[in-house]
């Protein structure tokens, strides 16, 4: 009876894991294949031809370009790069501040950030596009960039704010007894132990700004601003969608995400374990 | 080498009163112990004196300086803290040096202070360990090393043992006062283990409700406690308190001690204590002596014979368990034989251990 349950358990977590990853798959294998055979009907699970013809066309590797998908990937790093460290910069202090001093209204600016939070981006979008077009920033990286940052800073003061609240205020008291100042306590105590968790955050950030569409759709217009998840719309034609160009930037989107999901993930199982003080 | 001195130190949270008015002079190398119950301002005391919390009113001065707007890290002193607050990202040497290496001492003399101090405390084993892998008494002991590496004006100790299991308890309280022998520097010292602050102090403060109820040496608050708290705070067990009647027959002043026991009052009280009604009188358990049959000596004794409800065989004493006035008593028998519940004993007291308290104004008599 016992085996039997155990034998259902991993039946139903196959299942499971097969129902989550299916759309991955897909997307993987038919980045590898001609685009009639990814509309071939039944279902073609296993490619009768690999081939990497996408993926030489949008890098122009045989001088042939689809979509100048290199010329969005750089956009997309730059952009996410550039926002997330400054939003992790912003955040970091500002989830100190929130952590460690007590000043008037604290509470009432915490909500009304984590409210801003809760307001849909796409709601935003249209008074964004003609303030941007007014000031003369849309198309431009600097401009999604900014967006990205108002979008990213309440998010990351609110989780350095949790991982400074795990660290005992005492650390930071003994080092000033130690003959630290406060900057000097915040940066040789007070950082390395929250380490993990801004890089956590910090890589939250990055994953929100590489994968956001919906406000970059509107703000971007050219090969001189789009990110890697609008340039795939570069594939939709009037009459004809090629399904393969699009999987194929789709998983030079996915791996980098994937790789730094893989690493969130294991900050978040390890956690922070300290010894220093008894728990 | 450095006295510390406080002068009408108040600290308030909003309307809220955590320390009062406190005066007071800490002479070089003196180890003073703040003890006293959770919420009474010893450790915001010592916190102001280490900079970590703002005063609201008053001075602070260690050595000839004021340093109520100084910095932590300008006031040259050690805080010990209570959950130890080792740094856990560096090792035992690294968390020794640490204060040095911010101080930007030569990497040749911060080794041979850190070795110093590895020497005093035993560590050598644990050089290269982090914080995670010692246990409690350990890390309780690079936490003193890091504050001794400095060789500051004045140790500030905030509870140190409290997280210690008893046994440890002990033997650090030992090293503790040893090191202080061997470093001879001001001490701070806050607890609330009457015990450790009796075997550590050269002088203890007694604090409640942001007050300092008295100060004096070990020996002195023990046996000439001002009040019914400091005599119920100091002593383990705590001093016996009884409330008594006091009633006059035949122009003599008797106490009475128990429904059934009236007992003379000790000559010297009498002239304080004829006009009042009532008094507190407390005894501390050692003095109630169990006798098998009262003396005829020309000591002043107060006798009386009680049936227990309770006998606690500890090994070298028994503590016996009686009322008076409804109130639990307890008394120490030091030479223990099996005493069965509800057995009459005969008690005596010298009347000149017995403390006399105030009954409105709780003050010692």
């Amino acid at each position: 009876m016992k085996q039997i349950k155990k034998i259902g358990f991993w039946f139903l977590v196959l299942f499971l894991l097969i129902l989550i990853c299916l759309p991955g798959i897909w997307i993987f294998v038919s980045a590898f294949r001609p685009n009639p055979e990814i509309l071939a009907k039944p279902a073609n699970w296993i490619p009768d031809r690999w081939t990497l013809h996408q993926f030489t066309q949008m890098f122009s590797i045989n001088g042939y370009v689809s979509v100048p998908a290199f010329k969005y990937l750089m956009n997309s790093v730059i952009i996410s790069s550039v926002s997330t460290v400054i939003a992790i910069t912003i955040g970091m202090m500002g989830g100190y501040a929130f952590a460690r001093f007590n000043f008037k209204g604290k509470n009432k600016i915490f909500l009304s950030l984590m409210l801003a939070r809760a307001v849909p981006g796409i709601s935003l979008s249209l008074p964004l596009f003609i303030l941007f077009a007014k000031v003369g920033i849309i198309n431009t990286s600097f401009g999604v960039i900014l967006v990205y940052v108002a979008m990213n800073v309440p998010f990351t003061i609110w989780l350095t704010d949790g991982f400074f609240r795990q660290i005992p205020k005492e650390m930071s008291e003994v080092a000033r007894t130690d003959g630290c100042t406060r900057f000097q306590a915040f940066w040789n105590v007070e950082l390395p132990l929250a380490g993990p968790g801004i890089g956590a955050a910090a890589i939250f950030a990055f994953l929100l700004s590489w994968n956001e569409y919906a406000l970059a759709s509107i703000l971007t217009r050219t090969v001189h601003s789009k990110t890697l998840p609008i340039g795939m719309m570069d594939y939709l034609d009037e009459f004809t969608i090629n399904w393969a160009g699009m999987c194929a930037i789709a998983v030079v989107m996915i791996i980098p995400a994937l790789i730094l999901t893989f690493i969130v993930q294991k900050h978040l199982v390890s956690g922070l374990t300290f010894g220093g003080v008894k728990g | 080498m450095a006295k510390v001195e406080l002068k009408n130190l108040t600290k308030k949270y909003g309307d809220v009163v955590a320390v009062q008015n406190m005066d007071l002079t800490i002479p070089h190398n003196e180890f003073l112990v703040l003890v006293g119950p959770s919420g009474c301002g010893k450790s915001t005391t010592l916190r102001m004196i280490a900079g970590l919390e703002e005063i609201s009113g008053g001075e602070i001065f260690i050595g000839d300086q004021k340093v109520n707007e100084k910095d932590p890290k300008d006031r040259n002193v050690s805080m010990v803290f209570q959950n130890y607050a080792l740094y856990p990202h560096m090792t035992v040497e690294e968390n020794l040096g640490f204060s040095l290496k911010i101080a930007k001492v030569n990497p040749d003399e911060i080794e041979a202070k850190v070795q110093d101090a590895v020497n005093i405390l035993g560590l050598e084993d644990l050089r290269k360990r982090k914080p995670s892998q010692l246990s409690g008494g350990q890390r309780q002991r690079v936490a003193m090393g890091r504050a001794i590496v400095r060789r500051p004006d004045a140790f500030l100790f905030d509870e140190p043992l409290s997280n210690l299991d008893a046994k440890l308890r002990t033997q650090m309280r030992t090293e503790i006062k040893k090191l202080h022998q061997k470093l001879k520097t001001t001490v701070i010292y806050v607890t609330h283990d009457q015990v450790e602050a009796m075997t550590l102090a050269d002088r203890i403060i007694i604090m409640k409700d942001g007050f300092i109820e008295q100060i004096g040496s070990p020996i002195d608050v023990f046996s000439n406690p001002v009040n019914v708290f400091v005599a119920t705070f100091i002593g383990s067990p705590p001093m016996n308190i009884i409330e008594c009647e006091i009633t006059k027959s035949n122009d003599q002043i008797m106490i009475k001690l128990d429904n059934d026991i009236l007992v003379h009052c000790p000559k010297e009280k009498i002239a304080k204590l004829a006009d009042l009604k009532k008094v507190i009188v407390g005894i501390r358990a050692e003095d109630i002596v169990p006798v098998k049959s009262f003396s005829n000596e020309q000591k002043s004794l107060w006798a009386f014979s009680k049936a227990i409800d309770l006998a606690e065989p500890l090994g070298t004493e028994t503590q016996l368990f009686f009322k008076l006035q409804n109130q639990e008593i307890i008394s120490r028998m030091y030479n223990p034989r099996p005493v069965d519940v509800g057995e009459n004993i005969n008690f005596q007291i010298e009347t000149n251990k017995i403390h006399f308290f105030n009954y409105e104004t709780k003050k010692a008599i």
